[in-house]
């Protein structure tokens, strides 16, 4: 038996609420939904849940759908993660550097990460607005446009408007984590830099871009992971349409489980994402965290 | 190498005059310590003779060419941080290749140069490794070979040792020391540790608020301190002053008297006297007795806190071979040549 002392004993008991808390609200959930992935749960037919062992993903394997929304996830991620990171990059470098109105601008910046992802989906949705929309209105006044168009029922433009939208809230944070990264770097460092010759753009390059790397891989890390599971977005402006131009695995997801009602293959699709954040995660800190 | 000149350099900040009109002529391979407290200016002087810094007011001339508003990087200075400033992401050979790869000399050079600073440094064996894995004075050879590659017309050195341990800095003095000698560049040194500046210098500007207070020889600031600041600032323990009147050829205070044949009477002035300049007592010095307060043996040295005649307090060097002992009585003797005068109001020497 474990023997513990005075503190540890008072520790564990003021810790046990906690713990039990996070058992029913977290742990218990992750396991009824693992072995609703093994059964056959179909919402219509309530009573009869017979376990199927690995069919539901089997079954999610071999849809053409789930690759549709494999492909459509990847587009948005990828264009998601790397617009953020780069323009979070530029960002950072401006306001980090001292200007009149530099407190006022960070102080902005801050802005759309506070705002909700549901009212920032709203209101990019009315910004993109084929009879009102603001887009509409400011690229026609400029002349750019002959017409007002239906911006998200472009197929080919509907998953970059959404990740416009989905940067928007996300750069912010990303940027703040850059400053403060790039805030610790050592000014003769740049000093040194300077004397040695090096312009700016090599002292961005030789300088600032190594410092940089522990945040741009926590950036990375957490933009990726968070991306990959948007759904507030999708729900909100376009529903996985038009056609299944926006059909990504998170939208893929709630329509299998909750329009469709089959619990067991939503299921495994959620644990397959699961899985995949995870792994994509383990190699971002594998192989770009090793270099650090 | 390289002339600098600095004519009524000025450098403010807002309402802070950090450099307040120098003027300073170091000449072609000299080697020059900027020697002042905290705040005075040193760093400002250098950054504004690197580029760092753009002047408020002033030339700066490099061998007659003025240089005030030139980028750093067309300055061909070189400069070493306390802080070593290395490239943390960067192998010890790339740090001292950095400037060379900038300037695009080719590859053949680059390796060549880079392995006869870093055999002139003693690190050759070290060229793989990243500066983390560096101790501090292997570090700071890391910075002088990435200056030293380059072979700029001037090399410049804010307060280089000072984060390294005593032993350590006394053999990376004579390391610089003995670069000095072997490259014949232009050295402007900054420090505050006087022991540094004595040993390294050919000339030492000591500075205050901004302003020169005195620009000469080691010796001859350790000599002929031009004021009192600079009088107490050089010389360890720092030298004793005391307050009194010249009186028919004799500096008085009190029962106190020493021989000044040369300052005018009546004048109101500061006698230094440095604890180094006693001796035994002999015929030609004149005696200066008291009472032993403390004893401060440093093994080479024996310094004495000796209540002296009119109230004074001095710190006073044990002669050679003497055993003092606290509360006991002393009597040394002082050469009335090696007596410094201040006026009073002034602070300024009195020759
Ligand atoms: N960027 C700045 N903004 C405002 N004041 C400054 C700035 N840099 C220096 N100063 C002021 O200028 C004066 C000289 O500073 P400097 O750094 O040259 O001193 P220093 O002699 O190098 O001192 P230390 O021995 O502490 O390094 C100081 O009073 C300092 O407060
Ligand atoms: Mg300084």
């Amino acid at each position: 038996m474990l023997r513990l002392g005075y503190d540890e004993r008072a520790a564990a008991l003021l810790v046990f609420p906690v713990v039990a808390v996070l058992l029913v609200v977290a742990a218990f959930p992750i396991l009824y939904s693992f072995w609703i992935s093994l059964h056959d749960v179909v919402l219509t037919r309530p009573l009869r849940r017979p376990f199927v062992g690995l069919d539901n993903y089997l079954r999610v394997f071999a849809d053409e759908r789930f690759w549709i929304a494999v492909a459509r996830t990847t587009v948005y991620t990828v264009v998601t993660v790397a617009a953020t990171t780069v323009l979070a990059v530029l960002v950072a470098l401006l306001l980090n550097e001292a200007f009149p109105g530099q407190r006022l601008l960070n102080a902005l910046l801050l802005l759309p990460w506070a705002t909700p992802s549901v009212v920032n989906g709203l209101m990019w949705k009315w910004i993109y607005d084929p009879s009102y929309g603001l887009l509409n209105g400011l690229l026609v006044q400029l002349g750019v446009l002959e017409r007002y168009r239906a911006w998200l029922g472009d197929p080919d433009l509907t998953l970059l408007l959404i990740a416009n939208a989905a940067v928007w809230k996300q750069m912010p944070l990303a940027a703040l984590l850059l400053i403060v990264t790039m805030k610790a770097i050592p000014e003769d460092l740049y000093r040194a830099a300077k004397v040695d010759g090096a312009g700016t753009f090599r002292r961005f390059l030789h300088v600032t871009l190594p410092a940089l790397r522990p945040g741009l891989m926590l950036v990375l890390v957490y933009e990726t992971m968070i991306s990959i599971r948007h759904f507030d977005l999708f729900l909100i402006m376009t529903q996985g349409g038009p056609g299944d131009a926006s059909f990504t695995l998170s939208w893929f997801i709630y329509v299998e489980t909750f329009r469709s009602l089959r619990f067991g293959t939503g299921a495994a699709l959620s644990y397959i994402l699961a899985m995949a954040t995870f792994l994509l995660s383990y190699l971002f800190i594998r192989f770009l965290g090793r270099r650090l | 190498m390289a002339t600098i000149v600095c004519e009524a350099l000025t450098k403010r900040y807002g309402a802070v005059t950090a450099l307040d009109a120098l003027d300073l002529t170091i000449a072609h391979g000299e080697f020059m310590v900027l020697l002042g407290p905290s705040g005075c200016g040193k760093t400002t002087t250098l950054n504004l003779i690197a580029g760092l810094e753009e002047a408020s007011e002033g030339r700066l001339l490099f061998d007659g060419r003025d240089v005030t508003w030139l980028p750093p990087h067309r300055r061909e200075v070189a400069m070493v941080f306390q802080s070593y400033a290395l490239y943390p992401n960067k192998t010890v050979f790339e740090n001292i290749a950095f400037p060379l790869r900038l300037r695009r000399t080719p590859r053949a050079g680059i390796e060549r140069a880079v392995r006869a600073a870093a055999e002139q440094l003693e690190i050759a064996h070290l060229l793989d490794r990243r500066p983390h894995q560096l101790s501090g004075g292997q570090r700071q050879r890391v910075a002088l070979g990435r200056a030293i590659v380059r072979n700029p017309a001037a090399f410049l050195m804010d307060e280089p040792l000072s984060n390294l341990d005593a032993a350590l800095r006394l053999s990376m003095r004579s390391l610089i020391k003995r670069l000095h000698h072997q490259l014949r560049a232009t050295f402007v040194y900054v420090t505050h540790d006087q022991a540094e500046a004595m040993t390294l210098a050919d000339r030492i500007a000591v500075m205050r608020g901004g302003l020169i207070q005195q620009l000469d020889t080691p010796e001859g600031i350790y000599e002929r301190p031009a004021n009192l600041f600079v009088a107490g600032f050089l010389g360890s323990p720092p030298i004793n002053l005391i307050e009194g009147r010249i009186e028919d050829g004799a500096f008085r205070r009190a029962e106190l008297r020493l021989p000044a044949p040369r300052a005018e009477p009546g004048r109101e002035v500061v006698l230094g006297l440095r604890p180094e300049d006693v001796e035994a007592p002999a015929p030609h010095l004149v005696p200066l007795a008291g009472r032993v307060e403390l004893v401060s043996p440093l093994g080479s040295d024996t310094y004495a806190e000796v209540s002296g005649p009119a109230g004074t307090s001095l710190t006073l060097r044990v002669p050679k071979g003497w055993r003092v002992r606290e509360g006991e009585g002393i009597e040394v003797g002082v050469d009335p040549a090696r007596l410094h005068l201040f006026d009073r109001a002034t602070e300024r020497r009195i020759a």
